[in-house]
């Protein structure tokens, strides 16, 4: 019954439910931005409702975290720039969408599938958030190496053209990831004595150079050209296309949950993961993927609010920030007076039940505002190029400034820009630079301490793999998708089936 | 001509630096973190802050500059004027920066504005580890060299100091050192079972301990915490270890040296009285940390005595790149 009551506690004060909308308002529009992130609106939101009671504090901030994570697909979608890097396998195939004139489609889609995946996520946050984070402490640095590998392996399906490019692409988002001082160890790696180097290369400069200004240079080609125009008839999905799609939404919002109940990763590689997963899964798109597939969209928005909810469970039951935003958010109720840890669900029940009212109510407002104000967004793809263009530069150099307040980060920004560019020329992709550059510390961190843990011995290193049951597993994946990738595996295939090979489940 | 000039610029910068510390603060002041948000550093900052500004009647408004282990947010507030407008909000780790190697400044190019706090080291295992206590431990690494986990932070993290303590007392231990960002993730690999040992700050590891998802071994101190009052001080099984204790990490603000007299003054009594605050008091307890709240000569004590304490210990240890002797930091 307390319980009950404490859930509802958002929807019976409109104080409350009014902070969570205004919250989420502001997070689609911050989440839309490259460069202004959620993480850091929230950490400005604490030193502002500081002297506020517990509640409003944790509403608004939960508004910002849940249409922050959806506001990143906006700019993806319209303008090939992911507002956030948990939105790059949107763009892939959300901005193909717009450029035929369906963005209001195709922001209509992503809208009603990041309240389904949102909803999975809270659901199981609800549910079975015990069980749930005691699956994710079982993951050993092993586990998370062997993640980090079969996060690699999603090169090939990021890279539409030459596979060999795409690992080029990949493999210098890795090297761009260990450029600093090394955080084991504290040795510098890649910064060649210069004290600019030391703290490494934030990523978020990389990702908005990458995709910000090399598309404003790639805008460049064909500035005379008129915009296309975009059909808004048809913003909200129709229930056949939801459905067909509910399946593969809910394959993929179990992937978001996971990833984002994992401690050490988050959304980003969740909404990568999930677009892989929807490529492997889906027999016949309508559209080719990279091309505006729909369920390209479907993937990794289902997967990125899911594991909002996700990445509550770690927090709620042991006090362990699923991403950097639950980090603040137990900054927060630290500030606030709770003690944030594995006794807060037996001492303080009512607060879980408050945020995961919160995050109900967030989810309904995102869509709220997810599906109004599109006709007056799709008016920025509309616009001619003479204004989109230094509009796109001015966004990527606000943003870049922001993450740090470093004019550094500007031009590594700019420098990442006109490299994107001319890899872009030349057929390489983006996507594999930004998933190395994400993956790099989580590989390489996780793959020194497993092995330092067995005394540096390989031996006793796949002795441990073959005796965990979750190792193998993931071991077993990494095999099969590698496999799967390769040319032995279709003439196998072929042999076998004597017919036309689709990939496997992973 | 010249020295009509000279004279003209350096009254114009006297009197423009009077006016500064008359009004200050004038504009908003910008507060550097060095750590990441969410983490010790961040929350003692951000909870003390506001209650220093309304004493100051400004506006602090704080960011996180985190990367190099603090020394990216230190060179940056080293850049800065030294104009009380940029503070550095920072932890322990800067005294070690010259001994390992990570920078040529240290908290010797600044002046402390308050040291708020000092945490108290508390060694946890994880619940299914086959021992109880710190003696428990120490037998089973003889009895199973190499064997047991130890979680660590990097050099001249808390686990390294704690450890570099253990291998001067007892004589260097046999153990794996698993290398983690910090105590958050390693707490986290311990609760999962990837390391059997952690020496962490007893505020992190509190509300593990109560839940009995970590087991403590002993506190790192030389009389137990009332916060656990269970848990025996370290210095009950090896009286040796009084000589380096207590020891801990310990929070701080900074302002670089050069700052006008009168502004580090007005700085020093905000933060002061922003850390007599009740709340604030409560949360620093509730974390375990023990209140300093030391500023001026005092605070320059501490830090002196810290630094002495600490880089001889991991000097000892073989832990460092530079001996402490070349930076003119006398042995203990």
């Amino acid at each position: 019954m307390d319980a009950v009551l404490a859930f509802l506690t958002v929807f019976t004060h409109p104080e409350l439910l009014l902070l969570v909308g205004l919250g989420t308002f502001a997070g689609v529009y911050v989440g839309a931005i490259p460069g202004l992130s959620v993480t850091m609106a929230v950490s400005i939101l604490i030193s502002f409702t500081f002297s506020w009671d517990v509640h409003p504090a944790i509403a608004l901030m939960i508004g910002i975290y849940m249409g922050g994570v959806y506001g990143g697909s906006r700019t993806a979608i319209l303008l090939n720039i992911p507002g956030a890097p948990s939105a790059i396998a949107t763009a892939l195939d959300g901005y193909p969408m717009a450029k035929r004139g369906e963005a209001g489609t195709a922001i209509g889609v992503t809208t009603v599938m990041s309240f389904i995946g949102g909803f999975i996520g809270i659901g199981v946050l609800a549910v079975a958030a015990p069980f749930v984070s005691d699956f994710a402490l079982k993951f050993q640095p092993r586990d998370y190496m062997l993640l980090a590998v079969l996060g690699i392996l999603l090169v090939g399906s990021l890279s539409t053209g030459s596979l060999v490019k795409g690992i080029f692409a990949g493999a210098l988002g890795i090297a761009i990831g260990a450029v600093g001082r090394d955080p084991l160890t504290f040795s510098e790696r890649f910064t060649f004595d210069l004290p600019l180097m030391q703290g490494g290369i934030s990523f978020i400069a990389v990702m908005i150079g990458m995709f910000g200004v090399s598309e404003a240079l790639m805008q460049l080609h064909h500035v005379n050209k008129d915009a296309v125009r975009q059909q808004i008839s048809r913003i909200v999905p129709s229930l056949s296309t939801v459905k067909k799609h509910l399946p593969l939404s809910v394959q993929t919002s179990a992937i978001g949950v996971l990833i984002g109940a994992l401690p050490g990763t988050g959304g980003d590689i969740a909404a990568l993961m999930a677009y892989d997963h929807a490529k492997r899964v889906t027999k016949n798109p309508e559209r080719p993927f990279g091309d505006g597939a729909m369920e390209g969209l479907v993937a990794p928005e289902t997967a990125n609010n899911a594991a909002v909810g996700g990445a509550f469970i770690p927090m709620m039951t042991l006090g362990i920030p699923g991403d950097a935003v639950t980090a603040i958010m137990i900054g927060a109720l630290f500030i606030h007076g709770l003690n944030p840890g594995p006794m807060l669900m037996i001492d303080q029940p009512d607060m879980f039940w408050f945020i995961v009212g919160a995050l109900v109510m967030a989810n309904f407002f995102m869509l709220l505002f997810g599906l109004t104000g599109i006709k007056l967004f799709t008016k920025i793809v509309e616009m001619p190029r003479s204004v989109l263009i230094p509009l796109i530069m001015l966004l990527s150099i606000v943003g870049a400034y922001a993450v740090n307040n470093s004019l550094t980060d500007v031009y590594w920004m700019l420098g990442f820009g006109f490299f994107g560019y001319f890899m872009r020329h030349y057929g390489y992709p983006l996507g594999p630079v930004i998933l190395g550059v994400i993956l790099s510390r989580l590989l390489d961190d996780n793959w020194r301490r497993a092995i330092i843990s067995e005394r540096e011995d390989l031996g006793r290193f796949f002795h441990g793999v073959f005796t965990s049951p979750l190792s193998t597993v993931l071991f077993i994946a990494v095999i099969l998708i590698f496999v799967s990738q390769t040319p032995i595996w279709a003439k196998a295939k072929a042999k076998l089936l004597g017919g036309s090979g689709q990939g496997v489940e992973q | 001509m010249k020295r009509f000039v000279f004279g003209a610029v350096s009254a114009l910068v006297l009197g423009v630096s009077a006016a500064a510390a008359a009004d200050y603060p004038a504009k908003e002041i910008q507060g550097i973190i060095q750590w990441g948000a969410g983490g010790s550093t961040d929350t003692v900052m951000r909870s003390v802050t506001p209650h220093a500004e309304a004493v100051l009647g400004g506006t602090v408004v704080m960011q996180n500059m985190t990367g190099g282990v603090g020394a990216i947010a230190l060179n940056h507030v080293a850049g800065q004027d030294a104009d009380g407008y940029t503070l550095l909000m920072g932890a322990e780790n800067p005294l070690l920066y010259k001994v390992m190697g990570l920078g040529d400044k240290d908290y010797s190019d600044f002046i402390p504005i308050s040291i708020l706090a000092r945490g108290t080291p508390i060694l946890v295992a994880n619940p299914d580890a086959p021992f109880n206590d710190y003696a428990g431990m120490m037998a089973y690494i003889k009895e199973h060299p190499g064997e047991l986990r130890v979680g660590a932070t990097g050099p001249g993290g808390l686990p390294s100091v704690v450890t570099a303590m253990i291998n001067t007392v007892e004589g260097k231990m046999n153990v794996i050192s698993v290398p983690y960002d910090g105590d958050g993730p390693a707490l986290t690999a311990l609760q999962g079972g990837a390391i059997d040992v952690m020496p962490a700050v007893l505020g992190a590891a509190i509300e593990g301990i109560r839940a009995g998802k970590m087991k403590p071994l002993a506190i790192f101190d030389v009389a137990a915490n009332p916060k656990l009052p269970d848990v025996p001080p370290v210095t009950d099984f090896n009286a040796a270890y009084s000589t380096y204790l207590p020891w801990g990490p310990f929070f701080g603000v900074f302002v670089k040296k050069g700052t006008p007299d009168d502004v580090v003054a007005k700085l020093a009594a905000a933060y002061a009285k922003g850390a007599e605050n009740a709340e604030f008091k409560e949360l620093m307890d509730n974390r375990g940390f023990n209140m300093l709240a030391i500023s001026g000569a005092e605070a320059e004590a501490f830090l002196a005595k810290w630094q002495q304490g600490t880089t001889w210990l991991l000097q000892d240890a073989g832990l460092t790149k530079t001996s402490p002797e070349a930076f003119g930091i006398a042995r203990p």
